[in-house]
């Protein structure tokens, strides 16, 4: 069995927690936001993201000629807990903090570091994530979105669904077929394209999410150009560098923590209540977070230390069980305190409890189902 | 039970399905219903079933009304058809008039109204449909103990508010309103039958949601196709096809017990036990059916949170499901010389339901 590696904070870290929980605080009384579950996906506010621009918050680990502060994983890591344990807005500028900066950093060119980091460290320059299609979801590598070369660039045509705040992102890195489907080998021919949302030949339609919220949508390309310089990385080479960046984006604590609003609210209001059974009860549910934040933040001391290759399969499953445990909170918390949930509620305990039950089904399915991950995991074990 | 009921089974569910659809369920959470609908299960005599037949009744039995309910709710039909028969099924059971016109009801003893004088004044939260509906029955306290009274709603100032579905939950307050009717002083045992009766209403309308859900997933396992095979292929996609139906076979069965053992007086414990085990049902048919649906599933347009939502809104509300597990803690204490065997399988170990002495 793998062992993952333990991470104790240095004097400085712990400072940095502080610094970050005192900002968010001091924003949180001045009503910059509201709190809420699920905020790295579904809260999004460009004011808060610019705010945290300008913190220097944003690419925190990335070189600092492209604005970033060359922090360490672990340093992103604290800040990103203490965001996800408040329930702040981050989700505007989360993709690309997460993913689409360290894409560029391992495959973009000199140019499009140049000219995206900066924007993106400011919390002005937000990217989408244009992998699944409608027949595409967890079968991702049969899209049929393609790319076809002409003079100076290439012609998108197809579409994706799905792509979270589409509506929001200037632009999206789109998984596209550029060499035609081979069944035998179906993940050559794939490449990834930065697509400028703005340009020609995009419509972006919304889809209402089951609580009627705008979130995701279907982007449509019609003949739209990308110029030779919006490729990422290598034509053809598109499944393996999406394969890297899996690991940043499966193992982080936001696959613990959608709903840590919620279990703070319920030690809350059982500490009100005096109530020392239901915090007994709830000290459960606190030891298990504690175990997955321990495989969690051993995935990231890996990528700290440059050993990607390492990272697949634990990411697979922090993922898998860290998703399962979030989507379980509300759940427990039923069964510990009596609540009533609405999306208006006046009381915190009962809208947090409305916005996990209606978010939760997401946690399992988002970024890879369970199923899906089931098998990268069993694989990985097995060829151990 | 009634002969008819297989009739009025096929009947409803032929209405219900020709009628409600996507659309029409969305018309409640932007704040209408479905007259038209009533009207259709009015005049077919749906709205009077289980009314006896001297009080205007159309035949029929609690059984047929309960089968009635779970095909509302399978259907998740946007009219408080539930609120109003089992208004007036309280009615008759405490021996007063049955009304005409919509009505709903409020049954939680903790926040009943104060009657003096024949006059009613307090404010409760959550009263479905109330401002779609004429009249109120409810629970209230006098100084000589808890009647349930009915009431006409023109005199409530009512705000509005919704569950989690995004169906009417409404706060009703009353200040010295008149009352049309007042039953005579319940009995614990009574408020206890009628609290036991509200379950099985409660019960009847998720049978019918878990149901549907069951149907839905399972037809979506034969039409979604990836990596080129219909995904009921895959064996952990058959692992949540078990799970689904075992939980919705459980949920189907109690709910047959729970009917049948009403119609014949013996309730026995079976509303209890299903209402518990029904926390499980509900928890896992949500969870696997929106896995299962993956993304789609997620989506307004599609209409599984339709009846997801309505689950997790109608598992919190009514009597809760400590009220049942107090219950049989209760019991257990109290058959401290009996086995559990002895306890599961002895006859008398409820008291049955005895209409409200006049
Ligand atoms: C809230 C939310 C936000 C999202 N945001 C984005 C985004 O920004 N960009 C983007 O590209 N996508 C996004 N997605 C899409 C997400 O990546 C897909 O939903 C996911 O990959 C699953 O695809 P699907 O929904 O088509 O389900 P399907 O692949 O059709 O799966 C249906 C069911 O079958 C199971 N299944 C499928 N294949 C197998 C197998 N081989 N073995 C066992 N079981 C299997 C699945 O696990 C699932 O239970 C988002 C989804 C959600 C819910």
């Amino acid at each position: 069995m793998f062992q993952l590696p333990t991470v104790q904070f240095t004097q400085e870290q712990e400072q940095f927690r502080l610094d970050v929980r005192t900002f968010l605080q001091d924003e949180l009384a001045k009503g910059t936001f509201t709190p809420k579950c699920d905020s790295w996906l579904s809260g999004d506010d460009p004011e808060f993201s610019k705010l945290i621009g300008q913190k220097g918050w944003i690419g925190l680990t990335w070189p600092k000629q492209y604005g970033g502060q060359e922090r360490s994983t672990i340093d992103r890591y604290i800040l990103t807990e203490e965001f996800l344990a408040v329930g702040a807005p981050v989700a505007a500028h989360w993709f690309a903090d997460r993913q689409t900066g360290p894409l560029l950093l391992r495959y973009g060119t000199e140019e499009q570091r140049e000219y995206f980091l900066p924007k993106i460290v400011k919390g002005e320059c937000y990217f989408g994530i244009g992998l699944s299609e409608p027949n595409s979801g967890s079968d991702l590598a049969s899209v049929s979105t393609r790319a076809e070369k002409v003079e100076g660039g290439w012609i998108v045509n197809g579409q994706k669904i799905w792509t979270s705040n589409a509506h929001l992102c200037h632009y999206m890195v789109t998984l596209v077929r550029t060499s035609p489907f081979d069944g035998k080998s179906k993940h050559a021919g794939l490449s990834q394209l930065i697509v400028d949302l703005h340009a020609e030949g995009i419509t972006i339609v919304p889809i209402k999410f089951l609580t009627g919220e705008h979130h995701y949508n279907e982007v449509f390309f019609d003949n739209v150009f990308v110029p030779d310089s919006m490729v990422v990385g290598e034509i053809g080479n598109g499944w393996a560098q999406g394969l890297a960046e899996l690991a940043f984006e499966r193992s982080g604590p936001e696959r613990i923590l959608s709903t840590f609003p919620l279990i703070d609210e319920l030690i809350q209001e059982l500490k009100r209540q005096n109530n020392l059974e239901g915090l007994q009860q709830a000290s459960k549910i606190v030891a298990r977070l504690w175990g997955l934040r321990n495989l969690s933040i051993g995935v990231a001391q890996l990528l700290e230390s440059g050993n990607g290759d390492d990272v697949s399969i634990p990411a697979a499953l922090v993922k898998a069980l860290g998703t399962k445990f979030e989507q379980s909170i509300p759940e427990i918390t039923r069964l510990i305190i009596q609540t009533y949930p609405t999306l208006d509620a006046h009381r915190k305990i009962d809208r947090f409890m409305a916005e996990s039950i209606l978010h939760a089904p997401g946690f399992t399915i988002r970024g890879g189902t369970s199923e899906v991950l089931y098998g990268v995991v069993a694989k990985g074990v097995v060829a151990q | 039970m009634s002969e008819m009921k297989d009739m009025i089974v096929d009947v409803v569910e032929r209405m219900l399905k020709e009628k409600v659809d996507k659309e029409l369920v969305d018309t409640v959470e932007q704040g209408h219903w479905a007259p038209e609908l009533w009207e259709l299960l009015k005049e077919n005599g749906m709205t009077d079933v289980a009314i006896t037949e001297k009080n205007g009744g159309a035949g029929g039995d609690i059984e047929d009304l309960l089968n009635i309910v779970r095909l509302t709710g399978k259907y998740a039909a946007p009219i408080p058809f539930t609120e109003t028969t089992f208004a007036n099924y309280l009615l008759e059971f405490t021996n007063l008039q049955v009304i005409e016109d919509l009505a709903t009801y409020m049954l939680c003893p903790n926040q009943a109204f104060s009657l003096e004088n024949g006059k009613l004044t307090g404010e409760a939260i959550q009263i479905p449909w109330a401002r779609h509906t004429k009249h109120l029955v409810t629970l209230a306290n006098s100084t000589e103990g808890t009647h349930l009274v009915e009431i006409d709603l023109s005199q409530a100032e009512i705000k509005l508010g919704s569950n989690l579905a995004g169906e009417p939950r409404d706060t009703v307050i009353f200040q010295h309103a008149k009352v049309s009717q007042v039953s005579p002083v319940l009995s614990s045992d009574d408020v206890h039958a009628i609290t036991t009766l509200h379950s099985a209403f409660q019960l009847a309308l998720m049978t019918g949601a878990i149901d549907k859900i069951n149907d839905l997933t399972v037809q979506y396992t034969k039409e979604r196709e990836q990596f080129g095979r219909p995904i009921h292929r895959f064996q952990l996609v058959q692992q949540h096809i078990v799970q689904l139906a075992g939980e919705t076979a459980i949920a189907l069965a109690a709910f047959n017990n729970v009917t049948e053992a009403l119609q014949m007086n013996n309730q026995n414990s079976e509303v209890a036990y299903a209402r518990i085990r029904f926390e499980e049902v509900i928890q896992a048919v949500t969870t696997i059916s929106h896995q299962v649906h993956a993304a789609i599933g997620t989506t307004h347009e599609h209409s599984l949170h339709q009846f997801t939502r309505r689950l997790w809104s109608w598992r919190d509300e009514g009597t809760s499901t400590s009220y049942w597990t107090n219950l049989v803690a209760t019991q257990l204490l109290e058959n401290s010389g009996d086995s559990l065997w002895e306890y599961l399988t002895s006859f008398s170990s409820n008291s049955p339901l005895l209409k409200v002495e006049g």
